[in-house]
Order: structure tokens, then C-alpha cells, then sequence
């Protein structure tokens, strides 16, 4: 009998640490969420570098267990594994490092061929001020409002690297929020590209951008950092580790370190960026009403950021003589979602024109947004930090 | 040319502009001597439980300094006059934190008890000298007739001189002893932009006129480069073209497509050189490089010597 007690006993100890016996509502609708973005990557292959590591994540993260027991599995618990590997998010040194992966991957002579493209990329930072009045109108702080606005500016690692200053209770929701929206830019960006432009516009034929000479690509990181970083000091850290990683792959005497940091430096801190953001999530502190606005607001950013990017191309085409036009369709591009965004000027610009070309001239936008929303997030340091 | 000159001219005055801003700001000390309770009567009082005039440094920095082996002294002629003993992790201070010393002529109290008093009827200077006892760190003059428990320093922690240049040491309101002489709640940016921009608007424009402006300057200079690049390309061509006299069109008229067509054109042209090459198979061989962890020898057990 004495035998029988002790076994009821101890796997009721047993069932009290199991999964079944903490779980809430939270972590079943986190688990769906994180099976769907599973599912969204491999069947659409919406950004899957992304979003089955943060799926995953997300999956990690909200295995419900019993926290009380101090077992230091969960991320938010000091000292556990997950916790020392989310500090690269929470100290901020993630996004640097992934921002010197896409220095030395990113081809910057489309901006350099054809300058004008930059201001693209900066009308579409409105997307990131629109959502900051949104924001502070919808009850957060001024911080806080930041914060959610850069999501606007459809960077990851510079939302992560902004939250984790101006607002790091929010940050789990801003990053999952903004690289959601990042996949989901095939579907928010071409119905605005539709509606804002007319038939003519999607057809307009831009000029063969000139050939750069190698010069003007070593030239271009040196000025960039110069320009930028004297401007917004703040925006050092995204900034400097952009135009480093450009200029290892620009100097022509440094492929070794370019094709460390564009392959296996990048792949790493992804996977383990991607995982920590996803495990945030953990229902218990994740799921609230804020998390539901932040997702809400950041939707907006998005178009806002799109219809600023297309307008400014339509008012920008009333002063350029007529074989300077700018197709508006790469408008969008401004939103720096590289290279998804400007893949979906290709794709439109091909549907009204198939010999239309326009993946070459959206790119110049593409990565002056990349720049851009780099420049913003130190403007909002600078302003709310 | 014209549009050249325009845009050299746009960032050259840019530049200027930015040289000017360039003044000779005085800049506040790296570790400031904060504030100086002179009587202390009724005050902080130490860990032997005596009451004594206290001198407070603050790290201005954002890095963690140590002032082990930095000297304090009330002689300008004798800068060596208390050196902060070495070895001591307590000497470090934190960015932005205090640590407090006693003037209380009790050197074997401990590190932060210092082998010189504070006589309250006259003027004191007080300086900071770094390890090497000859620079001066900071230093700070306080008047005579200091009223009991009150202190003399900076009303906000490391601010030593305006924008002018004049030092702001004055009495205190309140002594705060080991702790921010001004406690500051609330992040001040925020009240202010909360109390002066409630919509938002002011931040939006303002930052999208930065953004305009650093990506403008952007776009002015590549301009300028590019169009420098081209028209030295332009120049080299025409040199070369004027030696082989040889004319090379130059025809923007020509379509994607045609380029398209003739680039398959010369591949195929090119490809049909190599008519071989295709039929033959060719067996790289493969190196295997030489691993101590696959290494078959390390892992098995060799025979017995006789």
C-alpha cells in the first residue's frame, strides 16, 4: 500500500513539471502561431531564413514548464542557455553583425549608377514617423512609440537593436511583428502599388543604369559612414558594421573576411537571432493587449511606408525630364525589406510590361532604405533615448 | 559641368558650415570632484562612526575608471599629498557612480580615508592628480565660512562649466552624500517631448528632415562622383579612339533584347569552339585532407612489443 502511495506521489511530483500540467491558452495559440509561420516558410517560402528560426523559436518558447521550480530552462531566467544567447538580442549585438553580413552581400552599385534612388529610400522612412504618431496617439510612450515605429522601417535587426534600447518590454512584439510583416510583403505591398499608379506609370521604361567603376565602389562606404555617421553618431553601431562590411567586399583584398561575413558569420547569428527572438514569445509575458496593438500599428507602418515610397516617385517624376522618369512600381522598394520588395517591383512591372526589367533599378531603393531606416533609428535614439 | 559645379558647391558649403560648428567647447573632466561637505555636524557619518568633511568624486565617463593611485591633495605645491591606495577593487568606479572620501587624517581607517583635514575658516582647493602626480584631474575651490552640513559642487553630477565656459560650482540646496546631486525620475527628453510635442509631429518632421538632408548630401556627392567618373571614362575612350582610329558605337537606341540576342549569339559562337569538351568526362580527383579525429591509427590499439 505504502508502495502504491509513493508512486502516486511521485509522479504526481512528476506531472506537476510536466508541460500538460502549466499549460495555458497563451502557449497553444503562441505554438499555433509558431506552426504557422513554420508552415508560411515552407510552402510560400516567405523569408524561410527567417521564419523557421524564429517558428521554431517560437515553438521553444512557450513549452510550458513549471517556472516556480527555478528550473532555468526559460529564456527570461537568468543564467539558463537560452537566456546568455538571448543577451545578444537584449544587449544589442546581434543586429550589428548581421548588418556586416549584409554590408559585405549587398551590391550597392544600382545606387551608386543612379544616386537619385536614395531619396526613394528616404521618403519611405515616413513609414516609421506615420507609425510613431499612430503609436503615441494609440496611448504609448514617446519611447515606446519609437520603438513601434521602426518597424516601419521593415528592418529587423535595426527594430530589435532600437527596441532593446528605447523599449525593451516591447521588443519581443516589434521583432516578431517586423519580420512578419518583412515575409508578408508579396502580400501588403502590390494591391497599394496597384491602386496609387496608372497604367501608363507601371510601364514606363527607366534608363540602362551606367557601368560603376570599382573606384566608385571602394569610395562609396568610406563617404556613406562619413556622411551618415557624422549626421547620426547614433546610428554607429548599424551604420559603422553596414559600410565595414560593404568595403571588405568592395576593396577587392578581402574576400576572406567578405565571405565570413556574408556566409558563415551571418548564417550564425541569423540562426541564433532568429531562435531567441522566436523564444521571447513566451505566452506568459508576451501575450497582451499591448503585443495585439504593436502588431496592429506595425501592419500600418508598412503600408504607410509603401504609399510614401510611390507618391514620392509620382511628385519626384513631375521635375525629371521625360528620359529620367522613375517607374513608380519600384516606389515600394524604398521599404527596406532587401531583396523581397524589390523583387515585387520585378514581378509587377513584368505583369503590365514583360520585357520591363525594373529588379536592377528597384534595388538602388531597396538599399538606400537599408541606410535609411539605419539613419532613422539613430535619429530616435538621439531624440528618446 | 554647370550641375557639377552646383553640387561641389552644395557640399563644399556643407562642410563649411560643419568646420564652423567646430568650436573650442571647454570639455567637463573625466572624473569630477562632485561635491564637498566642509563641517559636517549632524550629517553622513562613516563606518567608524565618526562625522567628518567628505570629498565626492564622480566617474563622468561612460567606462568603468579606477582611481587607485591618483593623488588627492589641498596644497597646489604638494600634488602628492594623499595617494589613493593601489589594489583596492572598491577604487573602481562604476560609469556615472560616486565614491565618497573622508578628510578625517585617518589614512589606516582605510583607502577612503584621506591623511589630511579640512580646516573650515579659510579657502580650500581641492584637486585630483592622476597616477602620475603631475596631471591635474580636476580641482575645485571652495569659499570659506561654509555654513555646517551644507555641500559645495555641481548641481547636476559631472556638469563643471556652461557653454561659455564658467564654472557652475555653487552651495548645494541639499548634501547627497554618495548618490546623483539631482535626481532625475523621469527621462527629461521624454517629459519635454511629452509636455511640447503631444501629437508627435514636430519629432516626425524634424527627423524626416534629417533623413532628407543626410541622404540628399548622399545622393549630391555620388552624383558628383559619378558624373566625374563618366566624364573621365569619356575622355580616356576618346584618347583611346583618337590612337587606334577606330570608332565605337556608342548607340543608346539599342534594346535589351537585341543586346540579349547578340550576347546568346557570341555564346553560342564561342560554345561551338569547344566542340570536345562536352563529350568528355572528366574525374576530378578528390583530396582528402589529413584529420587527427578521423584518424584511423589514433583510435586503435597497437600490438604488444616482444
Amino acid at each position: 500500500m505504502n508502495i502504491l502511495l509513493s508512486l502516486t506521489d511521485n509522479l504526481q511530483t512528476f506531472w506537476g513539471y510536466t508541460g500538460f500540467a502549466n499549460v495555458e491558452t497563451g502557449h497553444l495559440i503562441m505554438i499555433l502561431v509558431g506552426l504557422l509561420f513554420i508552415f508560411l516558410a515552407i510552402k510560400f517560402e516567405f523569408e524561410p531564413l527567417l521564419l523557421i528560426p524564429i517558428g521554431f523559436g517560437i515553438l521553444i518558447g512557450n513549452i510550458p514548464f513549471n517556472e516556480a521550480a527555478n528550473l532555468k530552462v526559460g529564456i527570461y531566467e537568468e543564467g539558463s542557455v537560452l537566456n546568455i544567447l538571448y543577451q545578444g538580442v537584449l544587449q544589442g549585438w546581434y543586429p550589428p553583425l548581421i548588418f556586416l553580413g549584409i554590408g559585405a552581400m549587398t551590391d550597392f552599385s544600382a545606387l551608386i549608377a543612379n544616386p537619385k534612388l536614395i531619396l526613394i529610400g528616404a521618403a519611405c522612412q515616413f513609414g516609421i514617423f506615420g507609425a510613431y504618431i499612430i503609436a503615441l496617439n494609440s496611448g504609448f510612450e514617446p519611447n515606446q512609440a519609437g520603438a513601434i515605429g521602426i518597424i516601419g522601417g521593415a528592418d529587423g535587426p535595426t527594430a530589435i537593436f532600437l527596441s532593446s534600447k528605447l523599449a525593451p518590454n516591447l521588443m519581443g512584439a516589434i521583432a516578431i511583428s517586423a519580420y512578419s510583416y518583412m515575409a508578408l510583403v508579396p502580400i501588403i505591398q502590390p494591391p497599394f502599388m496597384r491602386l496609387l499608379t496608372t497604367k501608363k506609370e507601371r510601364v514606363i521604361r527607366m534608363k540602362v543604369p551606367r557601368v560603376v567603376s570599382q573606384t566608385e565602389k571602394i569610395l562609396f562606404p568610406i563617404v556613406g559612414l562619413l556622411l551618415t555617421a557624422f549626421i547620426v553618431p547614433s546610428g554607429l553601431p548599424l551604420l559603422g558594421m553596414l559600410f565595414f562590411g560593404n568595403m571588405l567586399k568592395e576593396s577587392g583584398v578581402t574576400r576572406r573576411l567578405a565571405e565570413t561575413a556574408r556566409g558563415p558569420m551571418i548564417d550564425i547569428v541569423t540562426i541564433l537571432l532568429g531562435l531567441t527572438v522566436g523564444a521571447s514569445t513566451q505566452a506568459t509575458t508576451f501575450l497582451t493587449g499591448q503585443s495585439i496593438k504593436v502588431f496592429a500599428i506595425g501592419a500600418l507602418s508598412f503600408v504607410i511606408a509603401t504609399i510614401a515610397g510611390i507618391l514620392f516617385v509620382k511628385i519626384f517624376n513631375l521635375f525629371l525630364s521625360k528620359d529620367n522618369k522613375i517607374n513608380p512600381l519600384i516606389g515600394n522598394a524604398g521599404v527596406s525589406a532587401v531583396p523581397d520588395s524589390a523583387r515585387i517591383s520585378q514581378v509587377l512591372g513584368l505583369e503590365y510590361d514583360p520585357s520591363n526589367y525594373l529588379l536592377m533599378h528597384a534595388m538602388g531603393p531597396n538599399v538606400a532604405g537599408v541606410i535609411g531606416s539605419a539613419v532613422a533609428a539613430g535619429i530616435m535614439l538621439g531624440f528618446l533615448y | 559641368m554647370i550641375k557639377l559645379k552646383r553640387n561641389i558647391l552644395f557640399v563644399g558649403a556643407f562642410l563649411l558650415l560643419s568646420l564652423t560648428a567646430c568650436g573650442g567647447k571647454i570639455k567637463n573632466p573625466q572624473l569630477v570632484i562632485n561635491e564637498v561637505m566642509i563641517v559636517n555636524e549632524s550629517n553622513y557619518m562613516d563606518e567608524f562612526g565618526q562625522r567628518n568633511a567628505w570629498i565626492e568624486i564622480y566617474n563622468n565617463t561612460a567606462a568603468t575608471k579606477n582611481v587607485g593611485g591618483m593623488f588627492l591633495t589641498t596644497d597646489k605645491n604638494n600634488p602628492k599629498m594623499y595617494a589613493i591606495p593601489l589594489g583596492d577593487v572598491l577604487t573602481q568606479i562604476k560609469p556615472h557612480q560616486h565614491r565618497l572620501f573622508w578628510a578625517d587624517n585617518e589614512p589606516f581607517h582605510g583607502t577612503f580615508h584621506t591623511n589630511f583635514k579640512i580646516d573650515p575658516t579659510r579657502e580650500n582647493y581641492i584637486a585630483l592628480y592622476d597616477v602620475d602626480g603631475k596631471t591635474l584631474v580636476d580641482e575645485i575651490t571652495i569659499p570659506a565660512g561654509m555654513e555646517a552640513d551644507r555641500t559645495y559642487g555641481y548641481e547636476i553630477d559631472g556638469v563643471k562649466y556652461d557653454n561659455s565656459g564658467n564654472i557652475l560650482a555653487k552651495v548645494l540646496d541639499r548634501a547627497t552624500p554618495s548618490s546623483n546631486n539631482q535626481v532625475v525620475g523621469e527621462n527629461p527628453k521624454i517629459v519635454s517631448l511629452k509636455e511640447t510635442d503631444q501629437e508627435g509631429l514636430m519629432l516626425t518632421i524634424t527627423s524626416m528632415l534629417v533623413v532628407f538632408v543626410g541622404l540628399i548630401l548622399l545622393f549630391l556627392i555620388f552624383n558628383t562622383i559619378g558624373n566625374t567618373a563618366s566624364n573621365l571614362s569619356k575622355k580616356r575612350k576618346e584618347r583611346k579612339s583618337d590612337q587606334k582610329n577606330v570608332e565605337i558605337s556608342t548607340d543608346s537606341s539599342i534594346t535589351g533584347d537585341e543586346i540579349a540576342a547578340i550576347s546568346a549569339a557570341l555564346h553560342e559562337l564561342m560554345d561551338d569552339q569547344h566542340d570536345v569538351e562536352s563529350s568528355v568526362l572528366t574525374i576530378q580527383q578528390i583530396q582528402r585532407n589529413y584529420s587527427p579525429w578521423s584518424f584511423k591509427a589514433q583510435t586503435l590499439r597497437r600490438n604488444p612489443r616482444r
